[in-house]
């Protein structure tokens, strides 16, 4: 089946996102847009993702759980998890890490965690902009070690890629890494890539994606799909 | 100054002594990697936070023959096992950044 990808998209617990970007509208926007396979990847934090797995299987869309995880390196990995009891895991273990920095809505924004219904159930109180403790080789084994993919995001950028804070993309055993919608094919070095829209707002959902042919969307089927990809996005 | 003075003079703790010891060219201070790849000089002292591998590959890259790492930042053995490959003298310190340059400059400049 030819699947549709956008596996890089904030709900409104990202402080840094549009309030609107609840779980079921994202979903809707996606429909929309003609996608047919998405990921919820919010910063540091796993707490929508129990509301976003609900309303994608209401809406019969396949779906990865993820999140956008700060290493201690401070650039930002796209950690991607097909059951959600390993993302609610991992999740977990990341956002103990944070340091104890609470956040400050009317500074920084809202972090609601919300229902399928848009209801909100509470807010997450550390700040989710600050970084984990864990390095990079670490978060590969742990997401690996829980039946992940793991994919340093946005790599292009010239803020918290890897590239941006390392000065150079490392070997490690990376599953692919991501590029902006536009991003240099070149910068990805031996990896096979992946491209999203890294939508913070309902708008730009879908304006960046991948397609992938899979018997199925899962993630052992996505690491197959890459490995025999190259970097062909 | 010479790297060894690190330890002897201003007291940071010496977790990798596998190094040659020889004068330091100077010294750079960053937390943003990349801007060290870019920046620092051969033969120079690294003050930082980032404790982690990837510190002592762009030390590596950039020549850079000490590293210190600052606030008591928790340094793991596959830091050290990479540094001593390298010959990178690695040290810690419950100084800040800010503190432990201040320390630096002072001697470079007896």
């Amino acid at each position: 089946m030819l699947y549709r990808a956008d596996f890089h998209i904030h709900s409104c617990l990202s402080p840094c996102a549009s309030l609107e970007m609840s779980p079921s509208a994202i979903v809707e926007q996606a429909r929309l847009a003609g996608l047919n396979a998405l990921a919820l990847s919010d910063h540091n934090c796993a707490f929508n993702l129990p509301a976003f797995d609900a309303c994608c299987r209401q809406a019969g869309i396949e779906c990865l759980l993820g999140m956008e995880v700060t290493s201690v390196e401070e650039a930002h990995m796209l950690c991607l998890f097909d059951q959600l009891d390993a993302a609610m895991e991992f999740g977990d273990a990341i956002y103990t890490s944070l340091p104890e920095v609470r956040n400050q809505p009317e500074r920084f924004g809202d972090q609601p965690i919300v229902a399928e219904d848009e209801e909100i159930l509470g807010f997450a109180d550390k700040y989710l902009i600050s970084a984990s403790t864990f390095d990079i080789s670490t978060l590969v084994d742990m997401v690996h070690a829980l039946g992940g993919l793991f994919v340093p995001a946005h790599i292009d950028r010239a803020v918290f890629g890897i590239i941006s804070q390392l000065g150079f993309l490392p070997e490690e055993d990376f599953d692919a890494v991501e590029l902006t919608p536009r991003g240099d094919l070149s910068l990805a070095g031996r990896y096979p890539v992946m491209r999203n829209s890294d939508s913070h707002q309902l708008d730009s959902v879908g304006s960046g994606y991948t397609e992938f042919d899979l018997p199925c969307l899962s993630v052992a089927a996505l690491k197959e799909a890459l490995k025999s990809s190259g970097n062909l996005p | 100054m010479k790297i060894s003075e690190l330890e002897s003079e201003i007291g940071f703790e010496c977790l990798q002594a596998e190094y040659e010891d020889a004068v330091l060219s100077g010294g750079y201070t960053s937390d943003l990697l990349s801007d060290v790849m870019a920046n620092a000089e051969e033969g120079s002292v690294l003050v930082t936070i980032q404790a982690h591998k990837n510190t002592v590959a762009v030390a590596s890259l950039t020549g850079v023959a000490a590293i210190v790492f600052c606030n008591n930042r928790p340094v793991g053995e596959e830091v050290i096992d990479a540094a001593s490959q390298e010959g990178i003298a690695v040290f810690l310190t419950g100084d800040s950044q800010f503190l432990a340059t201040a320390a630096i400059a002072r001697h470079l400049e007896q």
